[in-house]
């Protein structure tokens, strides 16, 4: 339903955004996933109509809203917008905030406000201020109103990084279901990869105003396509590698890959819950356990290499191994790439 | 109990003595008012009090109207909007302020009245040969009263309505787009009823000035409370009288303080907002640009451009006939009571602003309170209010000195400089309290524990901690205050000591000897006091406006 070509924003020098792509299905959730300052929000205000482009256009429904200029002004594009203040009306009521977009008579639109608080679950809020109420639900309500007049397409700039933990992981939970209840596609802006990953149907990784990948959160996950991708989404150690008789030479042994991919592979990335550790005779051990911390699900366990590159894995917390054990390290599965940072391929030993 | 200065039991004794002390003048206006052997209340009923309140009435509906109109529309196009010379007119707004009301209105009077330099031009050009030929609105009246003190009070409103349309969050007005409604539609509905605290604050403060105005309403002999208390105490010096008008007054400006209480109270709750993004700013081009710079030119040139340019010129054009020993000796006389004022309302406001922040007791911030009200008082209210009981103690010394040693006391107290600075204290001690509270409030009592627990004694912690972070906001206290006793007119002229006259009181007697001309040294010299601080709020307002930054 919206497709935006070749979309640009710069801000005097500043390349904000830069030659994006970007297509959303009916009923998709589709997150923007990228650091601080990568232009994501940008990219959203694009679209809201907020922003005039500088080159490149936004499409909805095969019809032009952008160009040059905004040719369909954000107010007549029915989509809904979830800031990250909030940006509750502080002169109006709860009720009145979540009127304010309806169109109709006064039962109208009475009813509509009803149907949303029950929708939020938290019709008792009607007559009070937004100031009176709390930070969830204040965001429960920006949400109530932002669905009031039927949005076609729901915008959400890091709506909750706000909150502070437990109730963005409730409130991230409670607001997908809602949106998908209402069966209303949804754009969601956020630096928080695991936001990301648990919101959506689709990832766009973002960089530097400009698009890395489009996968779904294990794509995105699992085939990183550079490495800056693999480490901003999860944790990644990332080795230094050699092709060396018709093998790969990595700090923790060799490594059977086909020849074409082996020769261009410069940088091994290995997550930590794939990485093997285990005990083994004095011949077969290659690394040293340096630190061991646990924290509830999981150790991250930091062991030294023979020739000390230090890496981290990540065991099963019933795992034994103490501080200057020696150990045997392997990977179960590790991705290659070249040495402009790009993803070649990847490999399971199994 | 915190570690404390000084033991604090002083503390409370010593703020609370200040306050009643400045509670003085109300008590004395209230026992006075009371006092009255006849029934006058009913005379000033059947008599002045008619005129005085249709004029009040009037002034107030007229200057309410133009403040709030100069005010907000300036407010909303700088804010707002983008034209060429927006940034200068930004600052520029505000230059008005310098000019207190009776000096503008002296130049106007002197531009425009019959012998004036305008209607002279006028006949000259047109051939008419007097007054009867010709129409011309006549300045010394009510509608130029109104017009004076909106051009001199505008920049209140202007001023605060600009800082809150600066601090709404700009995502407010995005989100309302965004749920359907057009940008003309989202001010009306969101931008405006968000500011409208503030703009109730800014017409407030303006009516407060409005209703203590006495230099313009006596020059344009407009018939109203402050020239009425002048004169029923100087003209008969009826203390009941002029003590219940007196108390009238202070009813009409109890509604603005209290109107103006609650709407900084509202104001809090509006901006709440953690993101500031700062508006993006509509371009206006072409005619529209035209008209806005035109618009905010108006009263940044008749409000201070043009007098401003008059006063030089006949500064300069009277020069040789000025007499410059009377000039120097009334400078002198204005820096003295400016710098006495200013050094001991920054010690005291400092104290007291201690005080009330170390003592638990309520009677202690009531009284505070009490203080913090004075700067609401007109100047001939003040004056009265501190006249009546000093009078009382100087002739009860007096009767005794004459009854036990023969000889006449004198006005020991009355007679002396030392109630003009009591009198300053009273109406200005607000300023220098509401910056040092406000300084104070910056510093946190964690600071002090992390002082103390970095090892610095609590003498130590003053020095190195409270000094050095409250040193601006003293030195902007002082000089408010004394700035304002520069300015200040009808207390000084009601309570100045024989022979003794400030920079102001000796303009405002040319002006009523009709030598306006020969006034404009004085009048200049006030003026540039007055800019010091409208430089000092330019100063503070490029601080604290949002950055025009875009988050990416």
């Amino acid at each position: 339903m919206i497709e935006c070509r070749n979309l640009s924003k710069s801000y005097g020098t500043l390349e904000a955004v830069s030659d994006f792509n970007l297509s959303l299905e009916e009923h998709e959730f589709l997150s923007i996933l990228g650091p601080s300052g990568c232009g994501k929000s940008t990219l959203l205000r694009l679209i809201a109509g907020l922003e005039v482009p500088s080159q490149g256009r936004v499409f909805l429904q095969q019809r032009e809203i952008s160009a040059e200029k905004i040719i369909l002004p954000p107010e007549r594009r029915n989509f809904g917008m979830i800031f990250q203040d909030f940006a509750l009306f502080p002169h109006l009521s709860v009720a009145s905030n979540i009127a304010y977009g309806v169109t109709g008579t006064r039962s109208e639109k009475q009813k509509r406000v009803r149907e949303l608080l029950e929708l939020v679950s938290l019709p008792h809020l009607a007559a009070k201020m937004p100031h009176q109420i709390s930070g969830g639900e204040q965001q429960r309500i920006a949400v109530a109103r932002a669905l009031a007049p039927w949005p076609r397409l729901i915008l959400m700039d890091e709506p909750f990084s706000n909150l502070d933990y437990q109730l963005r992981l409730q409130l991230r939970s409670d607001i997908h279901d809602i949106l998908k209840h209402e069966g209303v596609a949804t754009i969601l802006v956020t630096h928080d990869q695991v936001e990301a990953i648990t919101f959506s149907d689709r990832v766009l990784l973002m960089h530097n105003g400009k698009l890395v990948q489009d996968g779904t959160p294990t794509e995105i996950y699992q085939q990183p396509q550079t490495l800056w991708a693999s480490s901003f989404v999860g944790e990644a150690n990332h080795l230094t590698v050699e092709w060396q008789d018709k093998a790969l030479k990595t700090p923790f042994g060799r490594l059977n890959v086909p020849a074409e991919i082996g020769k261009q592979t410069r940088i091994l990335m290995v997550r930590p819950e794939d990485f093997r550790l285990e005990s083994a005779t004095s011949e077969e051990t290659n690394a040293t356990v340096k630190t061991v911390d646990f924290s509830g699900s999981v150790q991250i366990i930091r062991v030294e290499l023979t020739g000390g590159v230090m890496i981290q894995v990540s065991c099963s917390p019933h795992s034994v191994h103490l501080a200057q054990d020696s150990v045997k390290i392997s990977a179960e599965r590790f991705l290659c790439f070249n040495n402009s940072g790009h993803s070649l391929e990847g490999f399971s030993t199994k | 109990m915190k570690p404390s200065f000084l033991s604090f039991g002083s503390w409370n004794l010593f703020t609370f003595l200040l306050a009643l002390l400045f509670a003085l003048p109300f008590l004395s206006l209230l026992l006075t008012a009371a006092s009255g052997a006849e029934n006058i209340w009913g005379h000033l009923l059947q008599t002045v009090m008619p005129g005085y309140l249709k004029n009040t009435l009037w002034l107030m509906l007229g200057v309410g109207s133009g403040t709030l109109l100069l005010g907000v529309s300036a407010g909303w196009l700088i804010s707002m909007s983008e034209f060429p010379g927006r940034k200068i007119l930004e600052w520029a707004l505000l230059l008005p302020l310098a000019f207190p009301g009776y000096i503008i209105a002296m130049v106007y009077v002197e531009l425009l009245e019959y012998s004036g330099p305008l209607q002279t031009q006028l006949r000259q050009w047109f051939g008419w040969l007097n007054y009867q030929d010709y129409w011309f609105p006549q300045i010394t009246s009510l509608g130029g009263a109104v017009l004076m003190l909106s051009l001199v009070l505008y920049p209140y409103v202007y001023l605060l309505t600009r800082t809150a349309f600066l601090q709404q969050s700009a995502t407010l007005l995005e989100a309302s787009r965004m749920l359907g409604k057009s940008a003309g539609y989202s001010f009306l509905q969101i931008a405006l009823p968000l500011a409208r605290p503030a703009i109730v604050v800014g017409v407030s403060l303006a009516m407060m000035e409005t209703l203590a105005d006495f230099g313009t309403m006596q020059l344009f002999a407009v018939q109203t409370f402050t020239t009425g208390i002048y004169h029923t105490w100087f003209g008969s010096y009826n203390a009941p009288g002029a003590a219940q008008l007196s108390l009238s007054l202070l009813m009409f400006i109890s509604v603005f303080i209290m109107l103006e209480r609650y709407s900084r109270k509202k104001q809090r709750f509006h901006a709440q907002s953690s993101v500031q993004t700062a508006h993006p700013r509509y371009r206006l081009a072409g005619i529209k640009a035209f008209f806005a710079l035109i618009f905010c030119l108006f009263p940044v040139i008749f409000g201070f451009a043009l007098p401003a340019a008059l006063l030089i010129q006949w500064a300069i054009e009277s020069w040789r006939g000025v007499m410059l020993e009377r000039f120097f000796s009334d400078a002198g006389n204005s820096l003295l009571l400016a710098a006495i004022t200013a050094f001991l309302g920054v010690s005291l406001g400092l104290l007291m602003a201690f005080g009330s922040r170390l003592s638990k007791h309520r009677r202690v911030h009531w009284a505070v309170r009490l203080v913090s009200l004075g700067y609401a008082l007109p100047g001939p209210v003040v004056a009265l209010g501190v006249l009546l009981p000093f009078a009382w103690f100087d002739r009860t010394i007096n009767n005794w000195a004459e009854a036990t040693f023969g000889f006449s006391s004198g006005y020991l107290l009355s007679g002396t400089i030392f109630i003009l600075v009591f009198a300053y204290l009273v109406r200005f001690l607000a300023l220098a309290y509401g910056s040092a509270e406000s300084g104070l409030g910056r510093i946190t009592t964690a600071m002090e524990d992390a002082s103390r627990s970095l090892g610095k004694n609590s003498w130590q912690t003053l020095k190195r901690i409270h000094l050095p972070l409250l040193s601006s906001s003293m030195l902007t206290a002082g000089l408010l205050v004394f700035v304002d006793v520069m300015k200040e007119l009808p207390a000084t002229l009601m309570l100045q000591p024989f022979n003794f006259s400030t920079l102001a009181t000796r303009a405002y007697g040319y002006a009523t000897e009709e030598l306006l001309k020969e006034a404009s040294l004085w009048c200049l010299t006030i003026v540039l006091v007055g800019l010091f601080p409208v430089i000092l709020l330019n100063r503070q307002l490029r601080k604290s406006a949002p950055q025009n930054y875009q988050d990416i």
